[in-house]
């Protein structure tokens, strides 16, 4: 899909739906020798995040399951607690969601990048993939970020968003006024 | 998008620079971090940036690290690590605290070099008098900037743009030639 048809899509989005692995992470896994594990997450993450929320666009995760890591890192990104959510039912979560919000199919972008969220991709108002995403998840995709899994795809998403809706300079000139 | 620039400008402009300021995220790291499950993080830097500061101050040109996004307290262990003096941890108005910097230096803004490669260091980069973008950074910072560096953030651009600021002044054989007899730290 080209980028004009893309930012169409774009501004009806009133959620954005993210998966974890190999979206907000490069799907590198750190093994510690005491078993821990590490993830590499992005700051661009965290400033995208907190753009769409600045720009009235609620954020959440979805994965199959919820880690502590998770936890943490929605902690920096400032994504409410309430906001992650950890199943494989991944269409059943939607459609949980969207009866409780009031929110339609057309208004939710979702981001993701394996087979498991080809379904969700292919129902929602705007799916976005990662440039390094599976074959299956490009293909079906509405946009493929310039950014791979983990550098930053949230960020591109939430301008890409955000300018279609014209608030992208107003959003940002906020967050600095803030402090980001 | 590919931005040309005129080198022969940027090395004039390099020439003036008395203060060298740069954020941490995103110059001195790829901007990102690994979190493991006890929430702890872990953030990674680049060796020879490190050079790169150590050679300025050493060279004359006073480092100025204006944190704005630090999630814990990376930058200021790596400012102390080089001994760094003009750390600024979480500020939010770049500007004034290099205005601030300025005034006490005695420097206007054409002696202001300035690394960036986000929104957050757009407003400096319009100011600053020799402005550098990292290769990875957003559009508008490279459009704005005098040099793009070959190096992505985290990825040795401290250690390039040194290079090229004391090579424009002059400086740069003279200081190698001195680091590889005594050393530099």
């Amino acid at each position: 899909m080209n980028k004009e048809a893309a930012i169409e899509k774009a501004k009806k989005v009133r959620f954005v739906i993210l998966d974890i692995h190999g979206v907000l992470t490069d799907s590198v896994l750190y093994y510690l020798d005491d078993g821990k594990k590490s993830e590499c997450f992005s700051l661009h993450d965290r400033l995208g995040c907190m753009a769409l929320m600045e720009g009235g666009i609620g954020v959440s995760f979805l994965t199959s399951k919820i880690t502590r890591t998770d936890e943490q890192v929605a902690k920096v990104y400032n994504v409410p607690l309430d906001k992650l959510w950890g199943t494989s039912a991944k269409m059943g979560k939607l459609d949980e969601f969207e009866k409780e919000s009031g929110l339609k199919d057309e208004d939710i972008c979702y981001v993701g990048d394996e087979m498991i969220d080809l379904g969700i991709m292919k129902r929602v108002g705007f799916s976005v993939a990662p440039l390094d995403a599976s074959i299956e998840a490009r293909s079906v995709a509405h946009y493929i970020t310039k950014a791979a899994g983990g550098r930053g795809v949230v960020r591109e998403v939430a301008e890409l968003i955000l300018r279609a809706q014209g608030k992208w300079q107003a959003v940002i000139d906020s967050l600095l006024k803030k402090g980001i | 998008m590919a931005f040309e620039k005129d080198l022969e400008k940027a090395k004039e402009k390099a020439k003036k620079v008395k203060l060298f300021a740069h954020d941490v995220h995103g110059v001195l790291t790829p901007n990102t971090f690994l979190c493991d499950i006890e929430g702890r993080r872990k953030y990674t830097f680049w060796h020879m940036d490190g050079f790169g500061d150590l050679s300025f101050t050493a060279n004359g040109i006073q480092i100025a690290f204006l944190d704005t996004t630090s999630i814990d307290e990376e930058g200021l262990f790596r400012a102390r690590e080089l001994k760094l003096d003009k750390f600024y941890y979480k500020i939010k108005d770049k500007i004034a605290k290099l205005d601030e910097l300025k005034k006490e230096l005695g420097i206007s803004d054409e002696n202001v070099g300035y690394i960036g490669c986000e929104v957050t260091d757009i407003g400096v980069m319009k100011r600053a008098g020799f402005v550098v973008a990292t290769a990875d950074a957003i559009d508008e910072a490279k459009e704005i900037a005098d040099y793009i560096t070959a190096a992505p953030g985290g990825r040795g651009p401290i250690r390039e743009v040194c290079e090229f600021i004391l090579r424009a002044m002059g400086k740069w054989e003279e200081w190698v030639e001195k680091v590889t007899k005594m050393g530099y730290k």
